[in-house]
């Protein structure tokens, strides 16, 4: 609906208002119409009544006034009469005319001679008016409207020829309310008749001697009608009236008279009433009833559209409704529809919440359900004083199965092992949270009773691991368990996750293929780590790192060959923080690949300064590093901005990193040794040794690890490694450097066994940049004397 | 012819007196038309104006329902002869109070004679033909003259004196029908007065509902 126009909040008022306020405008446009016509009519027939009366009146006026004339005129020219007034015998004139006046019931009737003597006026003064008239009379009989004593009044004049004209027979009557009512009689309608004589002052008045009071209405309608003789309304303070003005004839000198026809229009139509009535109740009935028509006919249209709008009212509740229309009309489709789409919403509800709450994978409820699980059991329990044990599931070793078998059979196997999970209680919830990531919660009527979640968690161990064959592969699954217990190890659902992570964690690193409790401990080294991880992403950037160096002895040139960068944090509330403790949480975190590109040009930038053009800096690279890409790009980078020659650095790896994909690990080593730059091999002798390696890449020097050196004045046969290590790296055309050097001793051996360069604190311990060329310029701490290198 | 006669007898008159004097009286409407049968009389001013003498032969006749002639002027005592020519009776009348009279007239030639011998004017009516009207005009002197239809009127022989000029015509719209006019009559050239006169419409034969 347009705006402005009511509102309904009801279809149904709004179709009956619509309807019935259309219906009453058309009825009371048939009824305007009509009463329009009714009035026209009548109107009409009272007008032609008008007309019709006034010729009417015409012609009683001329009959009247004939009747008078006639009489006038017998009179005067009786023969007795007329020799009476020659004779001025005024006695018997004036028995003649009295006799006159009685017979025809006149006013007045009075003759005037010719020498101006009147007989038969009662009033002498209307008399002498009668006779100033008469003297200017001609010899002819006229008749017509006179004003005379102030009144005015039809007045036949005849002359009395005696033959000469010797006089005048002078017949009036008064037009006065009781003349007019006469003529009224005679009207076929009831209408009035009034006499109007035009004043002096051009004003017309009634002509009646005692009432000459103007209506202005009147004097208006007369002076405005003109000689149209046309009926036409005027209101005249009592209601419109149809009038009609004729002018009647007047006396030569007398003023201008007409006669005013009214009829009151109330009057005309009250014949009509009784049909403007009818048709009034005929409206009235229509409108009630097209008013409960269409009430009726609403509630029929409307009242399925109220059973949708509640049906729809209910599915927003989350209802299932079914509509019961038995009609086939749109409404009736629209319900059959609105059916089906309740039907249809109602089972896209319940898989989407299943999707909600359940992994695609496995069927098992997702991590949302587990939440919602969890919290729901943490609330039970703590009502009941019991606890609720959440066990984390991962497997081992999942990635390798992914890795080398492909997805597809990782996912079979995530599927098999969800199924032996859904085997377990009733009572016991298992949850899928992604990957190979899985809880169980399992309640617990006791705190205490930890007997019973272990005897799970062992159950789930032996359950997981029997083997599993998909396809071609006999796969035997590990799984690490990690437990929390609340309310113990914590009593909000995120705590208890996350302890029960930890938990994870530690059993991970305790070698896989286990179950661990959480304890407090662990939560606390977690949370260091965590302060470390934040405060090392800062540190970068706040320049908290910096780089100490540690000399590397050649023993044939007896002087420093090369330094190792190594990198150490300046906390500013801790103090120095010793690598141990930070790069392993770097590695974790991924922030080794910034610090490493960091500690790689820092160390191209320093070495650069150091002046000596054969001083080498060793920069160690983790397999981490090695593994993102563009390590590559870093290290000639580096190189370029600082202008060091690439042949001064060399790249310190790992065994470690030929653990992950041998390979790719050897183009990247290859491409550095394009680049120019030299690598090292660290820590050998260590983890994964394997002579392959050495054979796989021509590296330029090996480290031989701290502990061969360690071991060397300590256990049998150290020493026999380490020559062979020296010997086999001399075969390889490789140098070699050993490590960790604290004692005279150890140098002597190592000297004696042929090692190329030696470093430890034996010579100096990692020093800060600004000491480099302190140490550089100082003789050696530690002569490498004659005797010393022959011992 | 009648009224030749008259004016011979009246030049007779003037004759025997002293020095003559001649009155010429054009009498015309405001519109300019000459009036017919208006009589012009003549009165001394001076000293008494002498009685005409009675003539004879003077007759009214009643011929198609009307009077012939319409107006009559005969000396005071003179004698009229009513002579009926029409196949219908007339009643014929006058209410004047020069003469008072009524003559029953059988039809067919039947004449009566009235002697008028009071000098005024005689309105003639017939009271069985309202339309029949007739004027004598009875006068008490030698001088009266009848206008043409040229409506002039001459007067010869007249005393030297001043006189009063009268026209008198039947609707002549004036208080007794008539006005005067002293003149002073003088030898040598006839005197010549112009008399403008409004005249009354003559009456019509009254008919029903006329206005």
């Amino acid at each position: 609906m347009a705006a402005g126009t009511p509102r309904f909040s009801s279809l149904r008022t709004r179709l009956a208002v619509l309807y019935a306020g259309l219906f009453a405008v058309a009825m009371l446009c048939v009824s305007a119409v009509l009463y329009g016509v009714v009035e026209r009519t009548a109107e009409g027939q009272v007008r032609r009544e008008l007309v019709a009366s006034g010729t009417v009146f015409d012609r009683l006026w001329q009959q009247r006034s004939d009747q008078m004339r006639d009489a006038a005129g017998l009179m005067a020219r009786d023969f007795g009469f007329r020799s009476a007034v020659a004779t001025h015998d005024a006695s018997t004139i004036e028995s003649a005319l009295s006799n006159l006046r009685e017979r025809l019931g006149l006013p007045m009737a009075i003759m005037v001679d010719i020498d101006g003597n009147v007989v038969g006026a009662d009033d002498a003064a209307i008399g002498r008016e009668a006779r100033d008239m008469a003297m200017q009379l001609d010899n002819d009989a006229v008749g017509g409207v006179v004003s005379l004593g102030g009144a005015a009044r039809h007045l036949v004049a005849a002359p009395i020829m005696a033959p000469a004209l010797s006089g005048w027979v002078l017949f009036s009557v008064d037009l006065d309310d009781h003349e007019m009512h006469g003529l009224e009689q005679l009207s076929a309608i009831p209408l009035t008749a009034t006499v109007y004589q035009r004043q002096a002052d051009g004003r017309w008045a009634p002509g009646e001697r005692t009432t000459k009071l103007i209506n202005p209405a009147i004097d208006r309608f007369i002076a405005d009608s003109g000689a149209a003789a046309t009926p036409s309304t005027v209101d005249a303070g009592q209601g419109v009236a149809i009038a009609l003005v004729k002018p009647l004839p007047t006396m030569p000198g007398a003023p201008p008279t007409v006669l005013l026809l009214q009829y009151p229009l109330a009057r005309a139509l009250a014949p009509y009433r009784p049909l403007q009535i009818a048709i009034a109740i005929v409206s009235l009935a229509g409108l009630a009833l097209v008013v409960a028509a269409t009430w009726r006919m609403a509630r029929s249209i409307t009242r399925p559209i109220s059973q949708l709008d509640e049906a729809a009212g209910r599915i927003a509740e989350g209802d299932r409704v079914n509509v019961e229309v038995d009609s086939g009309d749109e409404i009736g489709r629209l319900a059959a529809t609105f059916n089906r789409m309740a039907d249809e919403i109602s089972e896209r509800e319940r898989r989407i919440a299943h999707l909600a709450f359940n992994d695609v994978l496995t069927g098992l409820p997702n991590r949302a359900l587990f939440h919602e699980q969890l919290d729901r059991e943490l609330r039970l329990a703590e009502r009941r004083s019991g606890g609720v044990a959440l066990l984390c599931v991962d497997l081992d070793d999942f990635k390798l199965v992914n890795d080398t078998l492909g997805h597809p059979v990782g996912d079979t196997l995530l599927r098999q092992i969800a199924g032996r999970l859904g085997d377990l209680p009733d009572d016991v919830f298992a949850a899928r949270l992604g990957a190979d990531e899985f809880v169980i919660i399992q309640p617990m009527a006791d705190e205490g009773d930890i007997e019973e979640v272990g005897a799970l968690a062992r159950r789930l161990i032996g359950l997981l691991q029997v083997p599993v064959r998909i396809g071609d592969h006999d796969i035997e699954p590990h799984a690490s368990i990690g437990i929390a217990v609340s309310p113990a190890d914590g009593q909000e659902t995120e705590t208890l996750l996350r302890n029960a992570d930890l938990a994870l964690h530690q059993a991970k690193q305790a070698g896989r293929h286990m179950i661990r409790f959480f304890e407090p401990a662990l939560n606390a080294r977690a949370q260091a780590r965590r302060a470390i991880e934040t405060d090392l992403r800062r540190a970068l950037q706040n320049g908290e790192l910096e780089l100490f160096f540690q000399p590397l002895i050649d023993l044939a040139k007896r002087k420093i060959g090369s330094f190792e960068a190594l990198i150490r944090w300046r906390h500013p509330t801790r103090g120095l923080v010793p690598p141990v403790e930070f790069i392993p949480i770097a590695e974790e975190t991924g922030l080794i690949v910034p610090i490493g590109a960091w500690v790689v040009r820092e160390a191209c930038r320093q070495a650069r300064s150091w002046g000596d053009e054969a001083l080498r800096v060793a920069v160690n690279v983790s397999s981490i590093q090695m593994r993102e890409p563009g390590l590559a790009q870093v290290i000639g980078q580096a190189l370029q901005t600082s202008g060091l020659a690439p042949s001064r650095l060399e790249i310190e790896i790992t065994e470690s990193v030929f653990l992950d994909s041998s390979a790719s690990t050897l183009d990247l080593l290859h491409e550095l040794r394009a680049i120019g730059t030299r690598i090292a091999l660290d820590d050998f002798g260590t983890g994964y040794s394997s002579l392959s390696y050495l054979q796989s890449f021509p590296f330029d020097k090996i480290k031989i690890d701290r502990s061969f050196v360690v071991a060397l004045a300590e256990r049998q046969g150290a020493g026999a490694i380490v020559q062979a290590i020296i010997d086999l790296a001399g075969a390889l055309g490789m140098e070699t450097t050993a490590e960790g050097v604290e004692t005279q001793a150890q140098l002597t051996e190592l000297t004696r066994r042929g090692v190329g360069s030696i470093q430890g604190y034996l010579f100096s311990k990692p020093v800060p940049a600004g000491e480099v060329a302190g140490l550089l310029a100082s003789p050696l701490r530690v002569g490498l004397s004659e005797s010393s290198l022959r011992a | 012819m009648t009224i030749r006669i008259l004016a011979a007898a009246l030049a007779l008159l003037a004759g025997s007196a002293a020095a003559a004097a001649d009155l010429e009286v054009q009498v015309r409407a405001p519109n300019g038309q000459p009036v017919a049968d208006a009589v012009v009389t003549v009165h001394l001013v001076a000293r008494p104006t002498p009685a005409p003498k009675v003539g004879t032969g003077y007759a009214i006749d009643q011929q198609d329902i009307q009077f012939h002639p319409f107006v009559t002027v005969v000396p005071v005592g003179s004698r009229i002869m009513f002579m009926n020519h029409d196949a219908t009776r007339h009643h014929v009348y006058s209410f004047s109070p020069a003469k008072h009279f009524e003559l029953k007239l059988e039809q067919r030639q039947q004449n009566r004679d009235v002697v008028f011998d009071k000098a005024g004017v005689v309105p003639l009516g017939c009271n069985i033909h309202d339309k029949m009207i007739a004027f004598i005009d009875v006068v008490d002197t030698p001088w009266a003259v009848k206008t043409g239809s040229d409506g002039r009127a001459v007067l010869r022989g007249l005393p030297a004196t001043g006189v009063t000029v009268t026209v008198w015509h039947p609707y002549l719209k004036a208080p007794g029908n008539h006005v005067d006019r002293n003149v002073p009559l003088s030898d040598g050239a006839p005197r010549r007065e112009g008399f403008g006169v409004a005249l009354r419409n003559p009456p019509q034969a009254p008919a029903i509902s006329d206005y």
